[in-house]
């Protein structure tokens, strides 16, 4: 059985320094895979390869069996990889509705032309495109429905934001969810309720899932599988306990010493 | 009908402090101004599209037959060709967040090509409509094609290349009267350089021809009125939502199955054909098209419409065209550009300074301030100060010389107030809102000296003074316009 | 057409190169600190050429001055560098300030404003009539290389912007002030994170940009003697491209850039056409930003996603 992403000795350097170095990775089809590592790993860099926002220097990416390498960011993401960013980027001044309506773009087909002389082709694509909105909004209870809708984003607290984005996401219908840090910045009780979304994204929604993740009580909450990357290269993988044991990750978190006494 | 969360079902709708939507609403709370301003702007927000759109058509329906000048109806047709001219970039501007210094290029584009195929030029005649769609095409074509390094290059240098695009367009057209190809010995009159080309035909559609400006000026408010429903209906649409998406952040919009550089090229298309249109309409009005009519100062015009009336905002573009185009003519006459210049002045302050009994003590302080000054610098020097006002009829002129220092030779001293008026402006902005109002008192005195003693004079630069300073004032105070919303932006 | 013309057309390159190399740099500098194009700088040039003029004319005129050339000269460039500083300061201070932060189109339709808005101050002040330096009545002489006539008031102009840019690469490479800017230029947080006066060094770049600005405008009506309210406009978008020629926010980058259309623009004109040499500098900069968008020096930015 193929790995509905993978990753195949994929290199990058931004001049002198090595990015990312003959990185192996796979994720399975329903799967949710942590990416940890001490900042400056190479995590971010990952999904931007994945993306298509780099282009790796050398290896292969690909997506249910296809190569995706050299593809642009807009065709990839069409192809069903969908990503939130570190820095959460909403369209900060667009209603929270049609943040999420926005990223039906690659699936739709109205072109301005028609959209201007309003078929009934036209019309109703925007009603699916609404529902379909108004059906991801929804995953996250009521704090992004009724009035919220028409709330522009800007207005939106942090936690809200971090959901839109997610729901943003899951609007592209992607084979694959690439989430950057999900829970930076919450305090514990949004840490909770983020860990069971993502668990419930992979149960209710079917969706597979690449996480990267800081804080631990995430990764152990919801991970299949944990990667831990160091200075672009892997450095070790398997179940949660497996990792966070393993002495090369800790030594890349906490240095030699603490490694030795382990 | 949205759901509203269960614990405010109660409140009839209205929000109460405190719960989820109130503080949602905090943004909007903080943008409204108080008072009367304040309110009419909400209620204009508020308004569907179809209200003011109505009030366009009926109000263009029933203009020509307002007046019986053609003069009059010549102003109303130029406002509409602005208006259509402000739809289009605001496509480019407004919703892609493209800046097209260009623009200009894509109007005059249409209004040659219009010529070209319409004319006595090379004894072309295509009907009107064959003609014009060519002209729609060719411009889209040509927005397609200047668009190209929008790819490549950022917003700033995006601006630089299109600037520089409509400078060659303007060197192009005065120049191509003389081009000699290699393949030739005598040069080819392409564009007939600074006299431009004459003769155009106008626009005839069915068997009727289009003579009169009414007709024009007819034909103009249907496009106007198509284009605000057509840029509406877009805007809300599939395309229109990528837009504003690649406005907002084009790397998330990428990633959000967007392909951003496509969107750029279309809403250059767009603005393009929109302006090439324009410009065919604008040839056959004039029957005729030169190229000086497509230069600098017409693009910071409609830049200044755009901005005015508010970038996004449908009915803002056209009603800023609509303001500025009127406001431009009315400067061209003394008597009518006094009433403007002094109106407009004492409408900003009324807006600007808040309560009434401050606006009431800074214009008294002001009036008592020059008779004064008139009077001990008149006394002083009788024959220096002794002009007469700048036609000014009866009451206004000798209030106008009752209280503005007219000197006899105001050119070099007028020059001088001009530079100090406009330092006076720049500290005025230095100074802590306290001591402002006592500050306006001379600087307004200053104001109407320059006024009568200099720019009434040269009515062609005071617009385009007026027009610079608009945007570089609104771009610093208040960059959404009259009518557009203030965008949050996160750097 | 032998290599005398060709020679000639250097040296014409040459001169106006050095203009262009002035004016380029301005916007380099500016543009490495805020990344924003000060589309008024053009605009500053011109009020530098006006400032030489006037004093000129106060001096007694090109037929008749009053004081000796080299005082005249001397004059003519330190007033005109001083009034183009205070300029851009002003500009800085009033237009840009309040829009650092602002979405880039902002600072870039104010500074189209502010470029409109001294077009326009000049025409009324000055009037639509061109001025002429007339420096042939008060600087004349030249030397003769290789049958080609060098004029004297060439050689000072490409001496004098040759010094400039000179001292231009000692300030920025040498002095504390320079590293400030370099440092601003890097990274504008940090920068002022490490205790830098992000304010003051800003006002530095524009007064620094303004003031070989300002000289530059000098320079121009020395050479090419004319001098009227819309020469800013053209001169600003060459600058510019030479700018971006060059590497924008570079600043060997600015002089090769401005040499470099300099002498396009020469060389364009005396074999091809004079009407068009807008059109072929334009051309040069749709295929650099089309194939190497960081300019022939600049170097690549390396932005964090």
């Amino acid at each position: 059985m193929s790995a509905l992403l993978e990753l195949r000795g994929v290199s990058l350097s931004f001049g002198g320094l090595q990015v990312l170095d003959s990185l192996d990775l796979h994720v399975d089809e329903g799967e949710i895979v942590s990416v940890i590592g001490p900042n400056g790993a190479g995590k971010t860099t990952l999904f931007n390869v994945v993306t298509g926002l780099y282009r790796p220097d050398r290896g292969e990416i690909l997506l249910d069996g296809e190569s995706i390498v050299g593809l642009a960011t807009n065709a990839i993401a069409t192809r069903g990889v969908a990503r939130t960013f570190q820095t959460i980027r909403l369209f900060l001044n667009m209603t929270v509705k049609e943040n999420v309506m926005a990223a039906t773009y690659g699936k739709t087909r109205a072109g301005p032309l028609r959209s201007i002389l309003r078929t009934p082709g036209v019309r109703r694509e925007e009603r699916e495109v609404a529902a379909l909105a108004e059906e991801k909004l929804g995953f996250f209870g009521q704090r992004l429905m009724g009035y919220r809708w028409d709330q522009p984003a800007y207005s939106l607290s942090y936690a809200n934001r971090r959901r839109l984005e997610i729901a943003r996401a899951t609007a592209v219908n992607p084979r694959i969810l690439l989430l950057d840090e999900p829970a930076a910045g919450m305090n514990p009780v949004e840490t909770h309720e983020i860990t069971e979304l993502i668990g419930t994204l992979r149960t209710d929604g079917g969706y597979t899932i690449l996480v990267i993740e800081h804080d631990m009580h995430v990764v152990e909450g919801i991970s299949d599988r944990v990667v831990a990357l160091d200075h672009g290269v892997k450095i070790a993988e398997g179940t949660f306990d497996a990792v966070a044991t393993d002495p090369r990750v800790i030594e890349a978190y906490l240095g030699t010493k603490a490694a030795v006494s382990t | 009908m949205p759901q509203l969360p269960i614990e405010e079902q109660g409140t009839g709708g209205q929000p109460r402090i405190g719960t989820d939507e109130w503080v949602a609403s905090v943004e909007e709370r903080r943008q409204r101004r108080g008072g009367l301003v304040g309110s009419l702007l909400e209620q204009w927000q508020r308004l569907p599209l179809w209200a003011p759109l109505l009030a366009v058509a009926a109000f263009g329906l029933l203009f020509p037959f307002l007046t019986e000048s053609d003069y009059v109806v010549r102003v109303g047709f130029n406002a509409l060709v602005f208006a259509l001219l402000a739809l289009g970039l605001n496509i480019v501007v407004g919703y892609a967040g493209l800046l097209d210094l260009g623009y200009i290029a894509f109007f005059g584009f249409g209004a040659y090509a219009y010529a070209l195929l319409s004319s006595n030029k090379f004894d072309v005649h295509l009907p009107t409509i064959p003609s014009v769609l060519i002209v729609v095409v060719a411009s889209a074509l040509l927005g397609l094609l200047l668009g190209l390094p929008s790819g490549r290059v950022t917003g700033d240098y995006l601006a630089i290349v299109t600037l520089f695009f409509a400078q060659i367009f303007v060197t192009f057209t005065t120049n191509a009267n003389r081009i000699i190809p290699p393949w030739r010995d005598t040069p080819i009159d392409l564009t007939g350089g600074p006299n431009g080309i004459g003769g155009v035909d106008p626009f005839s559609v069915f068997g009727v021809e289009a003579i009169a400006v009414s007709s024009y000026f007819y034909i103009a408010l249907v496009l106007v009125v198509l284009g605000m429903l057509g840029l509406h209906i877009l805007s809300e649409s599939r395309t229109g939502r990528a837009w504003k998406a690649v406005r907002e952040d084009p790397l998330a919009a990428e990633a959000m199955t967007i392909p951003v550089f496509k969107l750029k090229l279309l809403a250059f298309a767009f603005g393009a054909a929109t302006a090439g249109l324009t410009g065919s309409l604008f040839a056959a009005q004039q029957i005729g098209v030169f190229p000086q009519n497509f230069e600098l100062p017409l693009l910071i015009t409609i830049y200044a419409m755009v901005i005015l009336g508010g970038a996004g905002s449908i009915p803002g573009v056209v009603l800023g065209a609509i303001t500025i185009t009127v406001a431009l003519e009315v400067l061209r006459g003394p008597d009518d550009a006094r009433l403007l210049f002094y109106g407009a002045i004492l409408l900003g302050l009324a807006i600007a300074i808040r309560p009434w009994q401050r606006l009431v003590a800074v214009l008294t302080g002001t009036a008592v301030f020059g008779f004064l000054v008139h009077l001990i610098v008149g006394s002083l020097w009788p024959r220096g100060t002794a002009r007469v006002a700048a036609e000014g009829e009866g009451l206004v002129g000798t209030l106008v010389e009752a209280w503005v220092l007219l000197p006899t030779q105001p050119g070099t001293i007028g020059n001088v107030a001009f530079v100090m008026l406009v330092a006076s402006v720049l500290v005025m902005t230095l100074l802590r809102p306290v001591w402002r109002p006592v500050a306006l008192v001379p600087s307004l005195y200053l104001a109407a000296f320059v006024w009568e003693n200099r720019l009434i004079f040269q009515p062609s630069v005071t617009r385009l003074l007026i027009l610079g300073a608009l945007l570089v004032v609104l771009m610093n105070a208040r960059p959404q316009g009259l009518f557009g919303t203030a965008r949050v932006e996160i750097v | 057409m032998d290599g005398t013309f060709l020679l000639q057309q250097f040296v014409n390159g040459l001169t106006l190169g050095s203009v262009y190399a002035l004016i380029a740099l301005g916007y380099s500098l500016v543009y490495g600190i805020l990344k924003l194009l000060n589309f008024a700088h053009g605009e500053v040039y011109m009020i530098g050429a006006f400032i030489g003029y006037f004093v000129l004319i106060g001096l007694g005129g090109p037929g008749d001055l009053a004081v000796p050339v080299v005082v005249a000269l001397t004059l003519m460039f330190l007033a005109a560098m001083l009034g183009s500083g205070i300029l851009g300061v002003l500009i800085e201070r009033f237009a840009y300030r309040r829009l650092r932060n602002a979405p880039r189109i902002a600072p870039l339709i104010t500074a189209l404003g502010v470029s409109f808005f001294l077009q326009s101050t000049a025409l009324l002040l000055f009037g639509a009539k061109f001025r002429s330096y007339s420096t042939f009545q008060f600087l004349s002489g030249g030397i003769e290389v290789a049958g080609v006539r060098i004029s004297t008031t060439r050689i000072l102009v490409v001496v004098a912007a040759f010094s400039l840019m000179v001292a231009l690469t000692l300030l920025v490479g040498r002095t504390r002030l320079g590293k400030a800017m370099r440092a601003t230029a890097f990274d504008r947080e940090a920068a002022a994170m490490m205790g830098i006066d992000v304010d003051r060094v800003i006002v530095a770049t524009f007064l620094i940009g303004s003031i070989l600005a300002g000289a530059a405008g000098v320079m121009f009506g020395l050479v090419f003697f004319s001098v009227y309210h819309l020469m800013g406009f053209t001169a600003g978008l060459k600058g510019f491209t030479a700018a971006v020629v060059g590497g924008i926010g570079h600043i060997p980058g600015a002089m090769l850039g401005g040499l470099l259309i300099g002498l396009a623009e020469a060389f364009s004109a005396g074999y091809i056409s004079s009407t068009f040499q807008d059109l072929i500098v334009f051309s040069i900069l749709i295929a650099v930003m089309l194939f190497r968008p960081t300019g022939l020096l600049g170097k690549a930015d390396i932005r964090k996603v």
